[in-house]
């Protein structure tokens, strides 16, 4: 026996390096991180803070812009007011698109197609707060009791629903999470499957077992796939977290590390448990056209708990989530959601993790010894026959 | 357990029963291969070769019985120091033929240098060399073959077990074959192989296994077992003499037809003068001779009866 504890690491490093060197991987791995990469950065083009290009021509004009301007920054709106010389040139930058609007002789707004209502809405309460300035000043107030009377600060906005942007930007985060973990738990779940299915549709495996015990060729299976998923899911994380940072997309990038250390935790969680099972799906068949069968279960079984985590970034606290969170199946795609927007209780992290541990605990036997009477097997075989039936 | 006490270099089944259900596959099979013997497994379709090869490797395990290699039984590690050719080939499709060799060299238990220097070795030796950066799958059916063999061989087994190993092979391929497991068993590795080629296992073989419906019905020295056929055999041909005449003689089995003539058992009491009689009435007798039972002979009494 004291060999025998030396047999799954070799497996396992085949199954590491093998794939690793499978193009097949080398450019799904590389379609990924593009992906990512791109669609962050388009995002954070399109959420950049707005600012407006404003035209002004004639007398009378930089005084309104000087007003919008600052009314703007109290909204978080960016305005570039560009002096013009003449109201044709005017006309020319705003319709070649240089100019959102402009002033004419403090007089018109000139804008292209739809006004841009938030910079119009803007110049026009300018211009009125200065034309009842101008009309009362000629009615003989003094500019002082005139400003007194217009100068009002703003009235206070009560939100009933008020937005956090933390909790926002946690759940976008916890959302692309669910996203790549559903990604990572499917695709090396399916790897393990077809590993399975490759060792016993090519015979190598009778080679195999003349050397190497069942249940150290299905450890080392999993664990030489399940490492890979894992480094693939860093390599994606650091990349995508790098690439957020760069753009400016992360306003609070401690909490975006944290959800992703779940998203870690909780692929090891899932893994085990889906590579179990897609062992089992692996081992009673003997065909690669065979196993989308006996997979389908598995397959509805993720698919279902990936919507639910889904919803869970937009609903986290609703029963279907609570619940999904416990369940060993779909607590990996729905609890690390939870715990980001802070919804989940600690009780409930610690039962999660339980239960999912001890489901595994109780689920690696069962598929170990599945596994190990269906190996020498061809054809279709049936579950509930190899638990009644004796070892190899 | 006995230990190496009674200094056997040998592998021994002792009276393996396995059991599919309801069918008996092996009923008390035993035998043994001495270090440096070559022995042929014989037998017809489901005779239970595939299964006792399986039981001597531990990809199966018996019902009853053992296995023993230096009179004691083996475990999982002993059988790591064996090689193992099964009936169904088996490579992993996409991996390079050296990085699977390098890898079943690791998983029976060798340092990973030793396992790089063993796999260039094999491939070397069987002319594969220049393919060895090659997927398995890309290699023609002969060479998948020799690679299947460097498999068996390349952590220098001390018992090799292989499962029919010359099917599928072509002519030279049989040759290089059985020049490598020659050179095994003159090395001192006991080697027991399966094989539908009788002709093949006379010619390779001192020894041979004959088993059917899961009992050994015959085995030992090849020469023994003609030696303990008691049927007395001619072969007689007679130019231009057709096959019909030599089915008149009586006290004559035909066993073998031949196209003017063939090769006869006497009954008990018929003097072979008595077939050469009957040959010289039909024409002139190009051959007469008394023969030794080949090992399908043999094999057709042991397993016909």
């Amino acid at each position: 026996m004291t060999c025998e504890r030396s047999l799954w690491p070799i497996v396992a490093r085949r199954e590491f390096v093998e794939r690793v060197r499978d193009r097949g991987f080398q450019v799904s791995t590389s379609i990924t991180l593009v992906l990512l990469t791109g669609i962050i950065v388009i995002s954070a083009l399109f959420n950049r803070p707005t600012t407006f290009d404003l035209g002004v021509v004639g007398e009378g004009s930089g005084q309104i812009a000087g007003d919008v301007v600052a009314a703007a920054k109290a909204l978080g709106i960016g305005v570039d007011v560009h002096q013009l010389s003449d109201a044709a040139r005017a006309r020319r930058a705003v319709d070649a698109g240089d100019a959102d609007a402009a002033i004419v002789d403090a007089q018109r707004i000139v804008v292209r197609a739809s006004p841009p209502a938030q910079l119009v809405g803007l110049i026009q309460a300018a211009s009125l707060r200065e034309r009842s300035k101008q009309a009362l000043v000629s009615s003989g107030l003094s500019e002082q009791q005139v400003d007194q009377a217009l100068l009002q600060a703003p009235l206070p906005v009560e939100a009933l629903q008020p937005v956090n942007a933390q909790r926002k930007e946690a759940a976008s985060v916890a959302f692309v999470g669910v996203l790549v973990l559903y990604g990572q738990l499917f695709a090396y779940g399916y790897w393990v499957a077809s590993g399975v299915v490759e060792e016993k549709s090519s015979r190598v495996v009778e080679v195999l077992l003349a050397t190497v015990r069942p249940s150290h060729l299905l450890r080392g299976k999993i664990f030489g796939i399940g490492l890979l998923g894992l480094a693939q899911l860093l390599l994606i994380g650091v990349v995508g977290f790098a690439t957020a940072q760069a753009v400016g997309t992360l306003d609070f990038p401690s909490e975006a590390i944290a959800t992703l250390g779940l998203v870690v935790i909780w692929f090891v969680l899932g893994f085990f448990f889906y590579a179990s099972l897609f062992a089992v799906a692996g081992s009673i068949v003997t065909r690669q056209e065979d196993l989308q069968t006996t997979m389908t279960p598995l397959t509805i079984l993720i698919v279902a708990s990936f919507f639910i985590g889904i919803s869970a970034t937009s609903s986290p606290d609703s029963t279907l989530a609570v619940v999904a969170s416990l369940l060993p199946f779909s607590s990996p795609l729905v609890m690390p959601t939870r715990i980001a927007l802070g919804d989940a209780a600690w009780w409930e992290i610690v039962a999660s993790v339980v239960v999912s541990v001890s489901a595994t605990a109780a689920l690696i036997p069962i598929a170990t010894k599945i596994y190990s009477r269906a190996l020498l097997r061809s054809g279709r075989v049936r579950i509930r026959q190899l638990l009644r039936s004796r070892e190899a | 357990m006995s230990g190496t006490a009674d200094g056997t270099r040998a592998l021994e089944l002792l009276r393996l029963v396995r059991r599919f259900g309801e069918v008996v596959a092996l009923d008390e099979v035993s035998f043994s291969v001495e270090a440096g013997q070559m022995v042929g497994f014989v037998g017809p379709n489901g005779a239970g070769k595939t299964t006792a090869m399986r039981i001597a490797l531990g990809v199966l395990r018996p019902d009853a019985g053992e296995v023993r290699w230096l009179g004691r039984p083996v475990d999982a590690q002993t059988r790591r120091r064996f090689g193992y050719m099964p009936e169904e080939r088996g490579l992993y499709p996409k991996m390079r033929v050296l990085d699977q060799l390098v890898y079943l060299a690791r998983l029976h238990g060798l340092e990973p240098e030793d396992a790089r220097a063993r796999a260039a070795a094999m491939v070397d030796a069987l002319g594969v060399a220049e393919r060895g950066r090659d997927r398995a799958d890309s290699l023609s059916l002969g060479n998948q073959q020799r690679v299947q063999l460097a498999a068996a061989l390349v952590h220098r087994p001390e018992v090799l077990v292989l499962d029919e190993p010359f099917s599928g092979l072509d002519p030279v391929g049989v040759d290089v074959l059985s020049e490598m497991l020659r050179g095994q068993a003159d090395a001192g590795v006991p080697v027991v192989f399966s094989s539908h080629q009788l002709d093949l296992v006379e010619r390779l073989c001192e020894s041979v296994v004959m088993i059917d419906r899961g009992r050994v019905v015959a085995s030992g020295r090849i020469d023994d077992l003609r030696a303990a056929d008691p049927r007395r055999l001619v072969r007689v041909e007679v130019s231009g003499g057709g096959d019909e005449w030599i089915e008149r003689v009586s006290g004559v089995r035909v066993i073998e037809p031949l196209p003017d003539g063939g090769i006869v058992e006497l009954a008990d009491g018929i003097p072979q003068s008595d077939v050469l009689d009957a040959a010289r009435s039909v024409g002139s007798v190009r051959h007469f001779s008394i023969v030794q039972p080949s090992l399908s002979e043999i094999f057709r009494r042991q397993v016909m009866r």
